[in-house]
């Protein structure tokens, strides 16, 4: 326990209240979208239909890249990047890098998409940042993720904000830690039959601080995410290398092979898949190879982290001869401390380090998060309500935001499941969550009490959540039996979580209304 | 001192001083940090804790009782960082007519 002298206490209550209120809807916003981006590939599966179940990478892929190869310029063989899209579909990225006028660093050339019988469905030229937008088939998913990395705001603005609400979420989380003069006490306090502040209070606090280590770590990951590629790595190649990040790169993630820009096919791509998937019992989640068709060509294969391990694995392979050079920390070319460190920031901030139980385990603490911020806007209100009547405004802004958003969310899920099979999903889903949006901005305005415009948002919420996996199967998405065979439980388990919360949100409404309350118990402000 | 003149203290250290000086010391510490085992820890470690400098700074300019010593821990730590970062930048010039 931290016992603070008063003064510094008061001090921390209004940073605590400030920074929360200055930000606090864009940050429920952040947090929101993050919570659902945990699941995003599942939210993809279940969302696209698709039932092509196992990796890209379990296919032989050799053939493709050798014949890409050959009608791709030479420059755009100093790098190639493999990934799966879509349904079991094999991206590559065949690239150069370039350094802009700006100093910064990117990566152009040819990106191919290939089907699984290895037809070039889709060939686009450009920079990385040109050529990777949504697909009708991931428009979804898509969007989830660039709404909590940018809220949709061009770069780096949009990553700047984002990081600018990371770290209000830092000063919330230590402030939070801070106030509490009774640490232990408070986190196993619950007063249910306090007056409704105290109630809300307690909720708040409990929620709060059981989520305080997810939130710093949340936080901490986010705000290094938003500001690594922005300011931290210009500033860090100003200082080291007079600004020039092709070097910093190189020096960071670089190969200390000696170069041997000698002509030489490139090895068998297939015995390499194969071997990275013996040794760490997964086919690769990414494969890069550098210099293709040069004697010093590698090729390095990305896994998840291993059973019991937080750290991505990484093989390196001898391009050339396809035979195994070494494991490779995911940064630098030997193991630190600065590159393990940088290595785990993904696992600990998307919550992928122990597959589907980590992710559960992050979406709840992801829903706490989005509870703690909208109780404590709610609370900050409340003691401020008595002597500042002129807030109403954002008490209702708070109720738009709150279930408008996750509202609006819903309703571009359900009109990308109408407009994937048309192919026009990459227009639709963004535009259904504006018009929700605008929706509920409205009944905003146009409600009589927060009370009503509550309750009218649930039952959409509700609603929406149970109609969904019905709107799938009616678009043509797979029943439950069709996914069960092709291996994918995932699409049934997303529908089931839907079918149960929907019910819980009507039910919750439904004993509302028969107890008499008329207002939502846990976000009620007091009177 | 005022507590008018504390209270702006507090706000332009807890404020635009903190993100400017956590900015000075990440590119500082490349300068001093021990390059690890792999060559890069004085690259990668200041990437990785700006978030946190900056929270030790925020804190730090609103917890601490004495104005005059957030002022000397703040802007002590942004002429050392500061002050690296010039020497490097003026240093280069002479190395390269040495080389000559």
């Amino acid at each position: 326990m931290i016992h603070l002298p008063k003064e510094e206490t008061k001090l921390m209550v209004a940073v605590h209240g400030w920074s929360g209120i200055l930000l606090g809807l864009l940050l429920y916003a952040v947090v929101l979208t993050g919570m659902a981006a945990v699941f995003a590939r599942e939210i993809g599966i279940w969302s696209a239909g698709y039932i092509e179940n196992g990796s890209v990478f379990e296919r032989p892929i050799d053939r493709v890249v050798r014949d890409l190869a050959a009608r791709t310029p030479a420059r755009d063989h100093e790098g190639i990047d493999l990934f799966e899209v879509g349904d079991n579909n094999l991206g590559l990225f065949f690239h150069h890098h370039e350094t802009e006028p700006s100093g910064e660093l990117v990566n152009r050339g040819v990106y191919y998409q290939v089907d699984r019988d290895g037809r070039v469905v889709s060939e686009q030229r450009g920079t990385g940042e040109d050529v990777f937008g949504p697909r009708n088939d991931d428009a979804l998913s898509s969007f989830l993720v660039d709404t909590h990395v940018r809220l949709h705001i061009p770069n780096p603005w949009g990553l700047l904000l984002t990081g600018i609400l990371g770290l209000a979420m830092l000063v919330a989380a230590i402030s939070g830690l801070l106030i509490h003069r009774h640490l232990f006490k408070d986190i196993f306090t619950l007063r249910r039959k306090a007056s409704p502040v105290l109630v809300d209070r307690d909720r708040h606090s409990v929620a709060g601080t059981w989520s305080l280590p997810f939130a710093f770590i949340l936080a901490f990951t986010g705000s290094f995410f938003s500001f690594f590629g922005t300011v931290g790595v210009p500033i860090v190649a100003m200082a080291a290398f007079g600004g020039d990040q092709q070097v910093l790169s190189e020096a960071v993630f670089g190969d200390p092979a000696r170069p041997d820009p000698r002509a030489r096919a490139i090895g068998n791509l297939d015995r390499i898949t194969a071997d990275a998937f013996r040794r760490t019992g997964e086919a690769p989640t990414f494969l890069s190879i550098e210099n293709f068709g040069r004697a010093d060509s590698a090729v390095t294969s990305f896994h998840n982290p291993g059973t019991g391990d937080i750290e991505p694995m990484t093989l390196v392979y001898h391009g050339a001869t396809a035979t195994f050079d070494r494991v490779k920390p995911s940064i630098g070319t030997r193991p630190s401390t600065g590159g393990m460190l940088a290595a785990i920031m993904g696992p600990l901030h998307f919550g992928n380090f122990a597959g589907l139980i980590s992710k559960a385990v992050w979406f709840g603490l992801g829903f706490a998060m989005c509870y703690v911020t909208l109780t404590g806007l709610r609370l900050w209100l409340t003691r401020r309500r008595e002597n500042a009547r002129s807030l109403a405004w954002l008490d209702r802004t708070v109720s738009v935001v709150g279930f408008g958003l996750p509202l609006a969310l819903l309703v571009a899920a359900a009109a990308f499941l109408a407009a994937m099979p048309l192919g026009s999903a990459v227009f639709w889903t963004p535009a259904a969550f504006l018009g929700a949006c605008a929706t509920a901005i409205l009944a905003g305005f146009l409600s009589a009490t927060n009370a009503t415009l509550e309750r009218v948002l649930q039952i959409a919420i509700g609603l929406l959540l149970i109609a969904l996996p019905l709107i799938r199967l009616a678009t043509g998405g797979p029943g439950w039996p069709q996914a069960i065979e092709a291996g994918q439980p995932v699409i049934m388990a997303v529908d089931l979580a839907m079918l149960i919360a929907g019910g819980g949100v009507l039910w919750r409404m439904l004993a509302s209304h028969r107890s008499g309350l008329a207002e939502h118990p846990m976000l009620q402000p007091a009177e | 001192m005022s507590p008018q003149t504390r209270k702006w203290i507090r706000i332009g250290f807890a404020g635009p001083g903190a993100v400017i000086i956590a900015l000075v010391i990440m590119a500082g510490m490349t300068l001093w940090l021990p390059r690890g085992a792999a060559g890069i820890d004085n690259l990668v470690l200041p990437l990785v804790l700006v978030p946190l400098i900056w929270a030790a700074l925020f804190f730090h300019a609103c917890l601490d009782s004495k104005p005059a010593r957030i002022a000397l821990v703040a802007l002590g730590l942004f002429a050392l960082h500061a002050g690296l970062v010039a020497h490097k930048f003026l240093d280069r010039p002479v190395a390269k007519d040495e080389r000559k």
